[in-house]
């Protein structure tokens, strides 16, 4: 812990609250913590924490009003139980079987057909998920029982299908997101002055007051801005889709920017000969792009202490370094470096 | 090309991250009192790259490249991690339940 004291004092670093929690959502206070990592972790919940949800469809029979592709999206959408989802399944890229199996998939079937006279709805819980498997059930918190609305079916119609349900990631399609939302919200006061309210006259007859004010202190009358001042507490709602807990969400979030850190430092540490400290990706700058990279490169911007370079070093287009060529690793997360 | 002062600073390219991590990164790096300049940047929203920018202090220059910036800002982002894991924790088995007689904490 030394160095990370030497980042964060001896205040013990960022420090958490649980407000309220229940089995759908959990409110959170991060405090003494810093804007870029709440909002990291605010991120990586949203959009990068594995579930499971149905990706593939073999429509049998669909006689409904509701056209194939339609259906497809509908059933897509519904949250399946995905806790410990990391021990029970993998991607279907990193299986051996050619499209789906049981290692990398589960499989629901429906099958709803309206005899009668009255229209017949078919629910969520109307999916029957394949014997053996350790998870993929819709999910069902409503107190009737019986999860969201697929479809609806009059008299003759009939719908028979077969889902498979994969493992993935909200960046690839929201259906595989485990929030509803993440709220996140810091300086209930606006002592920081980031928002300026719009008013019709007066602005703090028409604002409401934030739900977490009275967890700071209100600014005092008359109080000098704190020009200085950065936000350090930072108020997270996450509000569960169904398909993981709250609690569960968290710990994913920060598992998996964990594994990200793991993955870059994987691919940087990965030396080259020469031991200059630099992983195998060095490469000249603007070998594939032209002064593409950051800050545009303009000509003539100068550090304080090397005058006369652009950011890029002295090359420019297409310089060869003697650091040679890029080399690609194996890992999606490639890094290379220029040098300047 | 002329290097004057070879290793001083740097420009790292890591593909397929975003600002879930570049920011965080850049943040933490700014914090080693080593370094004098950290930024990222996004070039295009859809070219899954980010450009990470270290620049030294000159008078370290001796001893810490901006690779060991970098290294030393992953290592203390994934303590931060831990941390946080830590922290969550503690919280969770301290947490009451509304409802429940016992003494809130
Ligand atoms: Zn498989």
């Amino acid at each position: 812990m030394d160095d990370y004291d030497t980042i964060y004092g001896s205040d013990r670093g960022p420090q958490i609250t649980i407000k309220e929690a229940d089995s759908r959502h959990a409110q959170i206070v991060l405090s003494n913590c810093d804007l870029a990592f709440a909002n990291a972790l605010r991120r990586i919940m949203l959009a990068e924490i594995p579930t499971i949800a149905i990706d593939i469809v073999e429509i049998q029979t669909n006689t409904s009003v509701i056209p194939d592709e339609f259906l497809c999206h509908r059933l897509g959408m519904v949250p399946l139980d995905s806790t410990n989802i990391d021990d029970k399944l993998i991607y279907t890229r990193d299986c051996f079987c050619d499209q789906y199996c049981e290692r990398c998939s589960v499989t629901l079937s429906l099958h709803a057909r309206c005899t009668g006279e009255d229209n017949v709805t078919v629910y969520a819980r109307d999916l029957v998920i394949a014997e053996g498997a350790q998870l993929g059930s819709p999910v069902i918190n409503d107190p009737e029982g019986q999860g969201t609305v697929i479809c609806k079916l009059r008299k003759g119609q009939e719908l028979r299908l077969k889902c498979i349900a994969k493992k993935g990631i909200a960046k690839e399609h929201a259906k595989w997101a485990p929030t509803a939302a993440v709220g996140f919200e810091y300086d209930p006061w606006n002592k920081l002055r980031h928002i300026d309210y719009w008013y019709e006259e007066d602005a703090k007859e028409e604002w409401p007051k934030s739900k977490y004010a009275d967890w700071e202190e209100p600014p005092i009358e008359g109080e000098p801005f704190n020009y200085d001042a950065v936000p350090s507490r930072f108020y997270l709602d996450i509000e569960s889709a169904g398909s993981l807990p709250p609690d569960e969400i968290l710990q994913q979030g920060i598992k998996y920017l964990q594994e990200k850190l793991a993955a870059v430092i994987e691919t940087f540490s990965n030396k080259n000969e020469t031991g200059d400290g630099f992983g195998d990706g060095v490469r000249s700058p603007g070998q594939d792009y032209s002064m593409g990279g950051m800050g545009g490169g303009g000509a003539g911007y100068e550090t304080p202490y090397q005058g006369g370079r652009t950011p890029f070093g002295g090359g420019g287009f297409g310089g060869a370094t003697e650091y040679g060529g890029r080399l690609m690793g194996g890992h999606k997360c490639v890094a290379a470096v220029a040098m300047g | 090309m002329t290097v004057r002062h070879p290793g001083g600073s740097a420009s790292f390219e890591i593909l397929g991250e975003d600002h879930t991590l570049g920011n965080a990164l850049r943040y933490i790096i700014m914090k080693n009192p080593e370094v004098e300049f950290c930024g990222y940047s996004i070039p295009h929203p859809s070219e899954e790259k980010m450009n990470i920018r270290i620049q030294i202090y000159p008078e370290y220059w001796e001893h810490t490249k901006p690779y060991d910036a970098l290294m030393k800002g992953l290592d203390d982002l994934a303590d931060l991690c831990d941390h946080i894991t830590h922290a969550f924790k503690e919280a969770r088995d301290n947490f009451v339940e509304p409802g429940d007689n016992s003494e809130q904490r």
